[in-house]
């Protein structure tokens, strides 16, 4: 009876911790993204497409500071990848492949590696070199974009994967 | 004694549920550094480079490039709220305390810059060139003023804003 007792007194005051935390972090978890994942994780990688398109035509321009912008918004992006790769959310709008969640802690590898290779970016850019940004920006497409596109992504139909490295302009 | 007992109970299962909360919610943090004003700091970095950006841009006769820019500012923009927990105000931060005073009207000023950036970016890709030049001159209040005038500390060399 005692036993009983006590069993129901765990069990009374882990409810009502986990009913108060849940609402707690409900209230601090603050809603950014809609409810249709893929449309938001299409979102933010065109966004970070056009970083990169704009991060070329600077170089182009010969303009290196000026890329340090969109190497920092590309690495800010990659924090935000992961999270809107939930299991499950492979509709036919998407191009992701089912190999992510197969082999999710390489996936996770290659979106780090995807912000170490910005913030180099970033790094040259700040250091107002330009032949070392457009030593990193010449193989940012392959070494950054491709190292996750390539296993990750299906390849969009006009265009042939892996892109050869020397393929930079922006589409 | 058996009061006692159960007390007991009623707190180490609160602990338990506590810790394991505590591990999920852990979990799912990994976006960040764990430090939120560093984290929020370097965020408003990058919403004030690319909003310097758009001035250079249009500076430059290149009012349709700024779509970019204000597409990074907009997506940023809905990060704000979330990167300024209770608590989270530091010697470190300019942040006010009248945020979490007033924290449906901070939330508000979040979301006025996430709407603006958002018109921004839908001019700039409709390529018209004289609706981009007329928000970017009242961006800096419109946008970031909403915020910066009510919520954060004014850097030194610069006074505060004239107008409420």
């Amino acid at each position: 009876m005692n036993r009983r007792h006590v069993k129901t007194a765990v069990m009374l005051g882990s409810l009502v911790t986990l009913a108060l935390s849940s609402a707690a972090t409900g209230q601090s978890t603050i809603k950014i993204w809609t409810s249709d994942v893929v449309a938001d994780r299409q979102r933010l990688m065109k966004l970070n497409g056009a970083s990169w398109a704009d991060a070329q035509a600077k170089l182009k321009a010969g303009n290196a500071e000026a890329v340090a912008v969109n190497a920092e918004t590309m690495a800010l992006i990659a924090t935000q990848i992961v999270g809107l790769f939930p299991e499950g959310s492979l509709t036919d709008k998407s191009k992701a492949k089912p190999e992510i969640w197969q082999k999710w802690p390489e996936f996770e590898a290659a979106v780090k590696n995807y912000a170490m290779q910005a913030d180099k970016l970033r790094d040259a850019a700040r250091s107002k070199d330009l032949a070392a940004t457009e030593a990193v920006a010449k193989e940012f497409g392959r070494q950054a974009c491709g190292s996750c596109h390539t296993p990750f992504r299906v390849p969009p139909p006009q265009q042939q994967a892996p892109a050869p490295p020397q393929q930079l302009q922006p589409r | 004694m058996e009061f006692r007992t159960v007390r007991a109970g009623i707190v180490l299962g609160s602990l338990v549920a506590l810790v394991v909360a505590g591990c999920a919610t852990g979990q799912k943090s990994t976006m960040g550094t764990g430090d939120p004003v560093a984290d929020r700091q370097r965020l408003m970095k990058n919403v004030g480079a690319n909003w310097a950006d758009i001035q250079n841009k249009v500076k430059a006769g290149n009012p349709e490039g700024v779509a970019v820019n204000a597409e990074a500012i907009g997506l940023h923009a809905q990060r704000i709220p979330g990167l300024f927990p209770e608590g989270s105000l530091t010697d470190k931060s300019k942040a006010k305390p009248d945020i979490w005073q007033k924290w449906p009207e901070f939330t508000a000023a979040a979301k006025n810059l996430e709407n603006r950036a958002g018109t921004l970016r839908d001019q700039a890709v409709a390529k018209d060139a004289a609706a981009v030049t007329t928000t970017v001159a009242t961006f800096g209040r419109d946008a970031c003023g909403t915020c910066h005038t009510p919520f954060r500390v004014p850097p030194p060399q610069q006074p505060a804003a004239p107008r409420s």
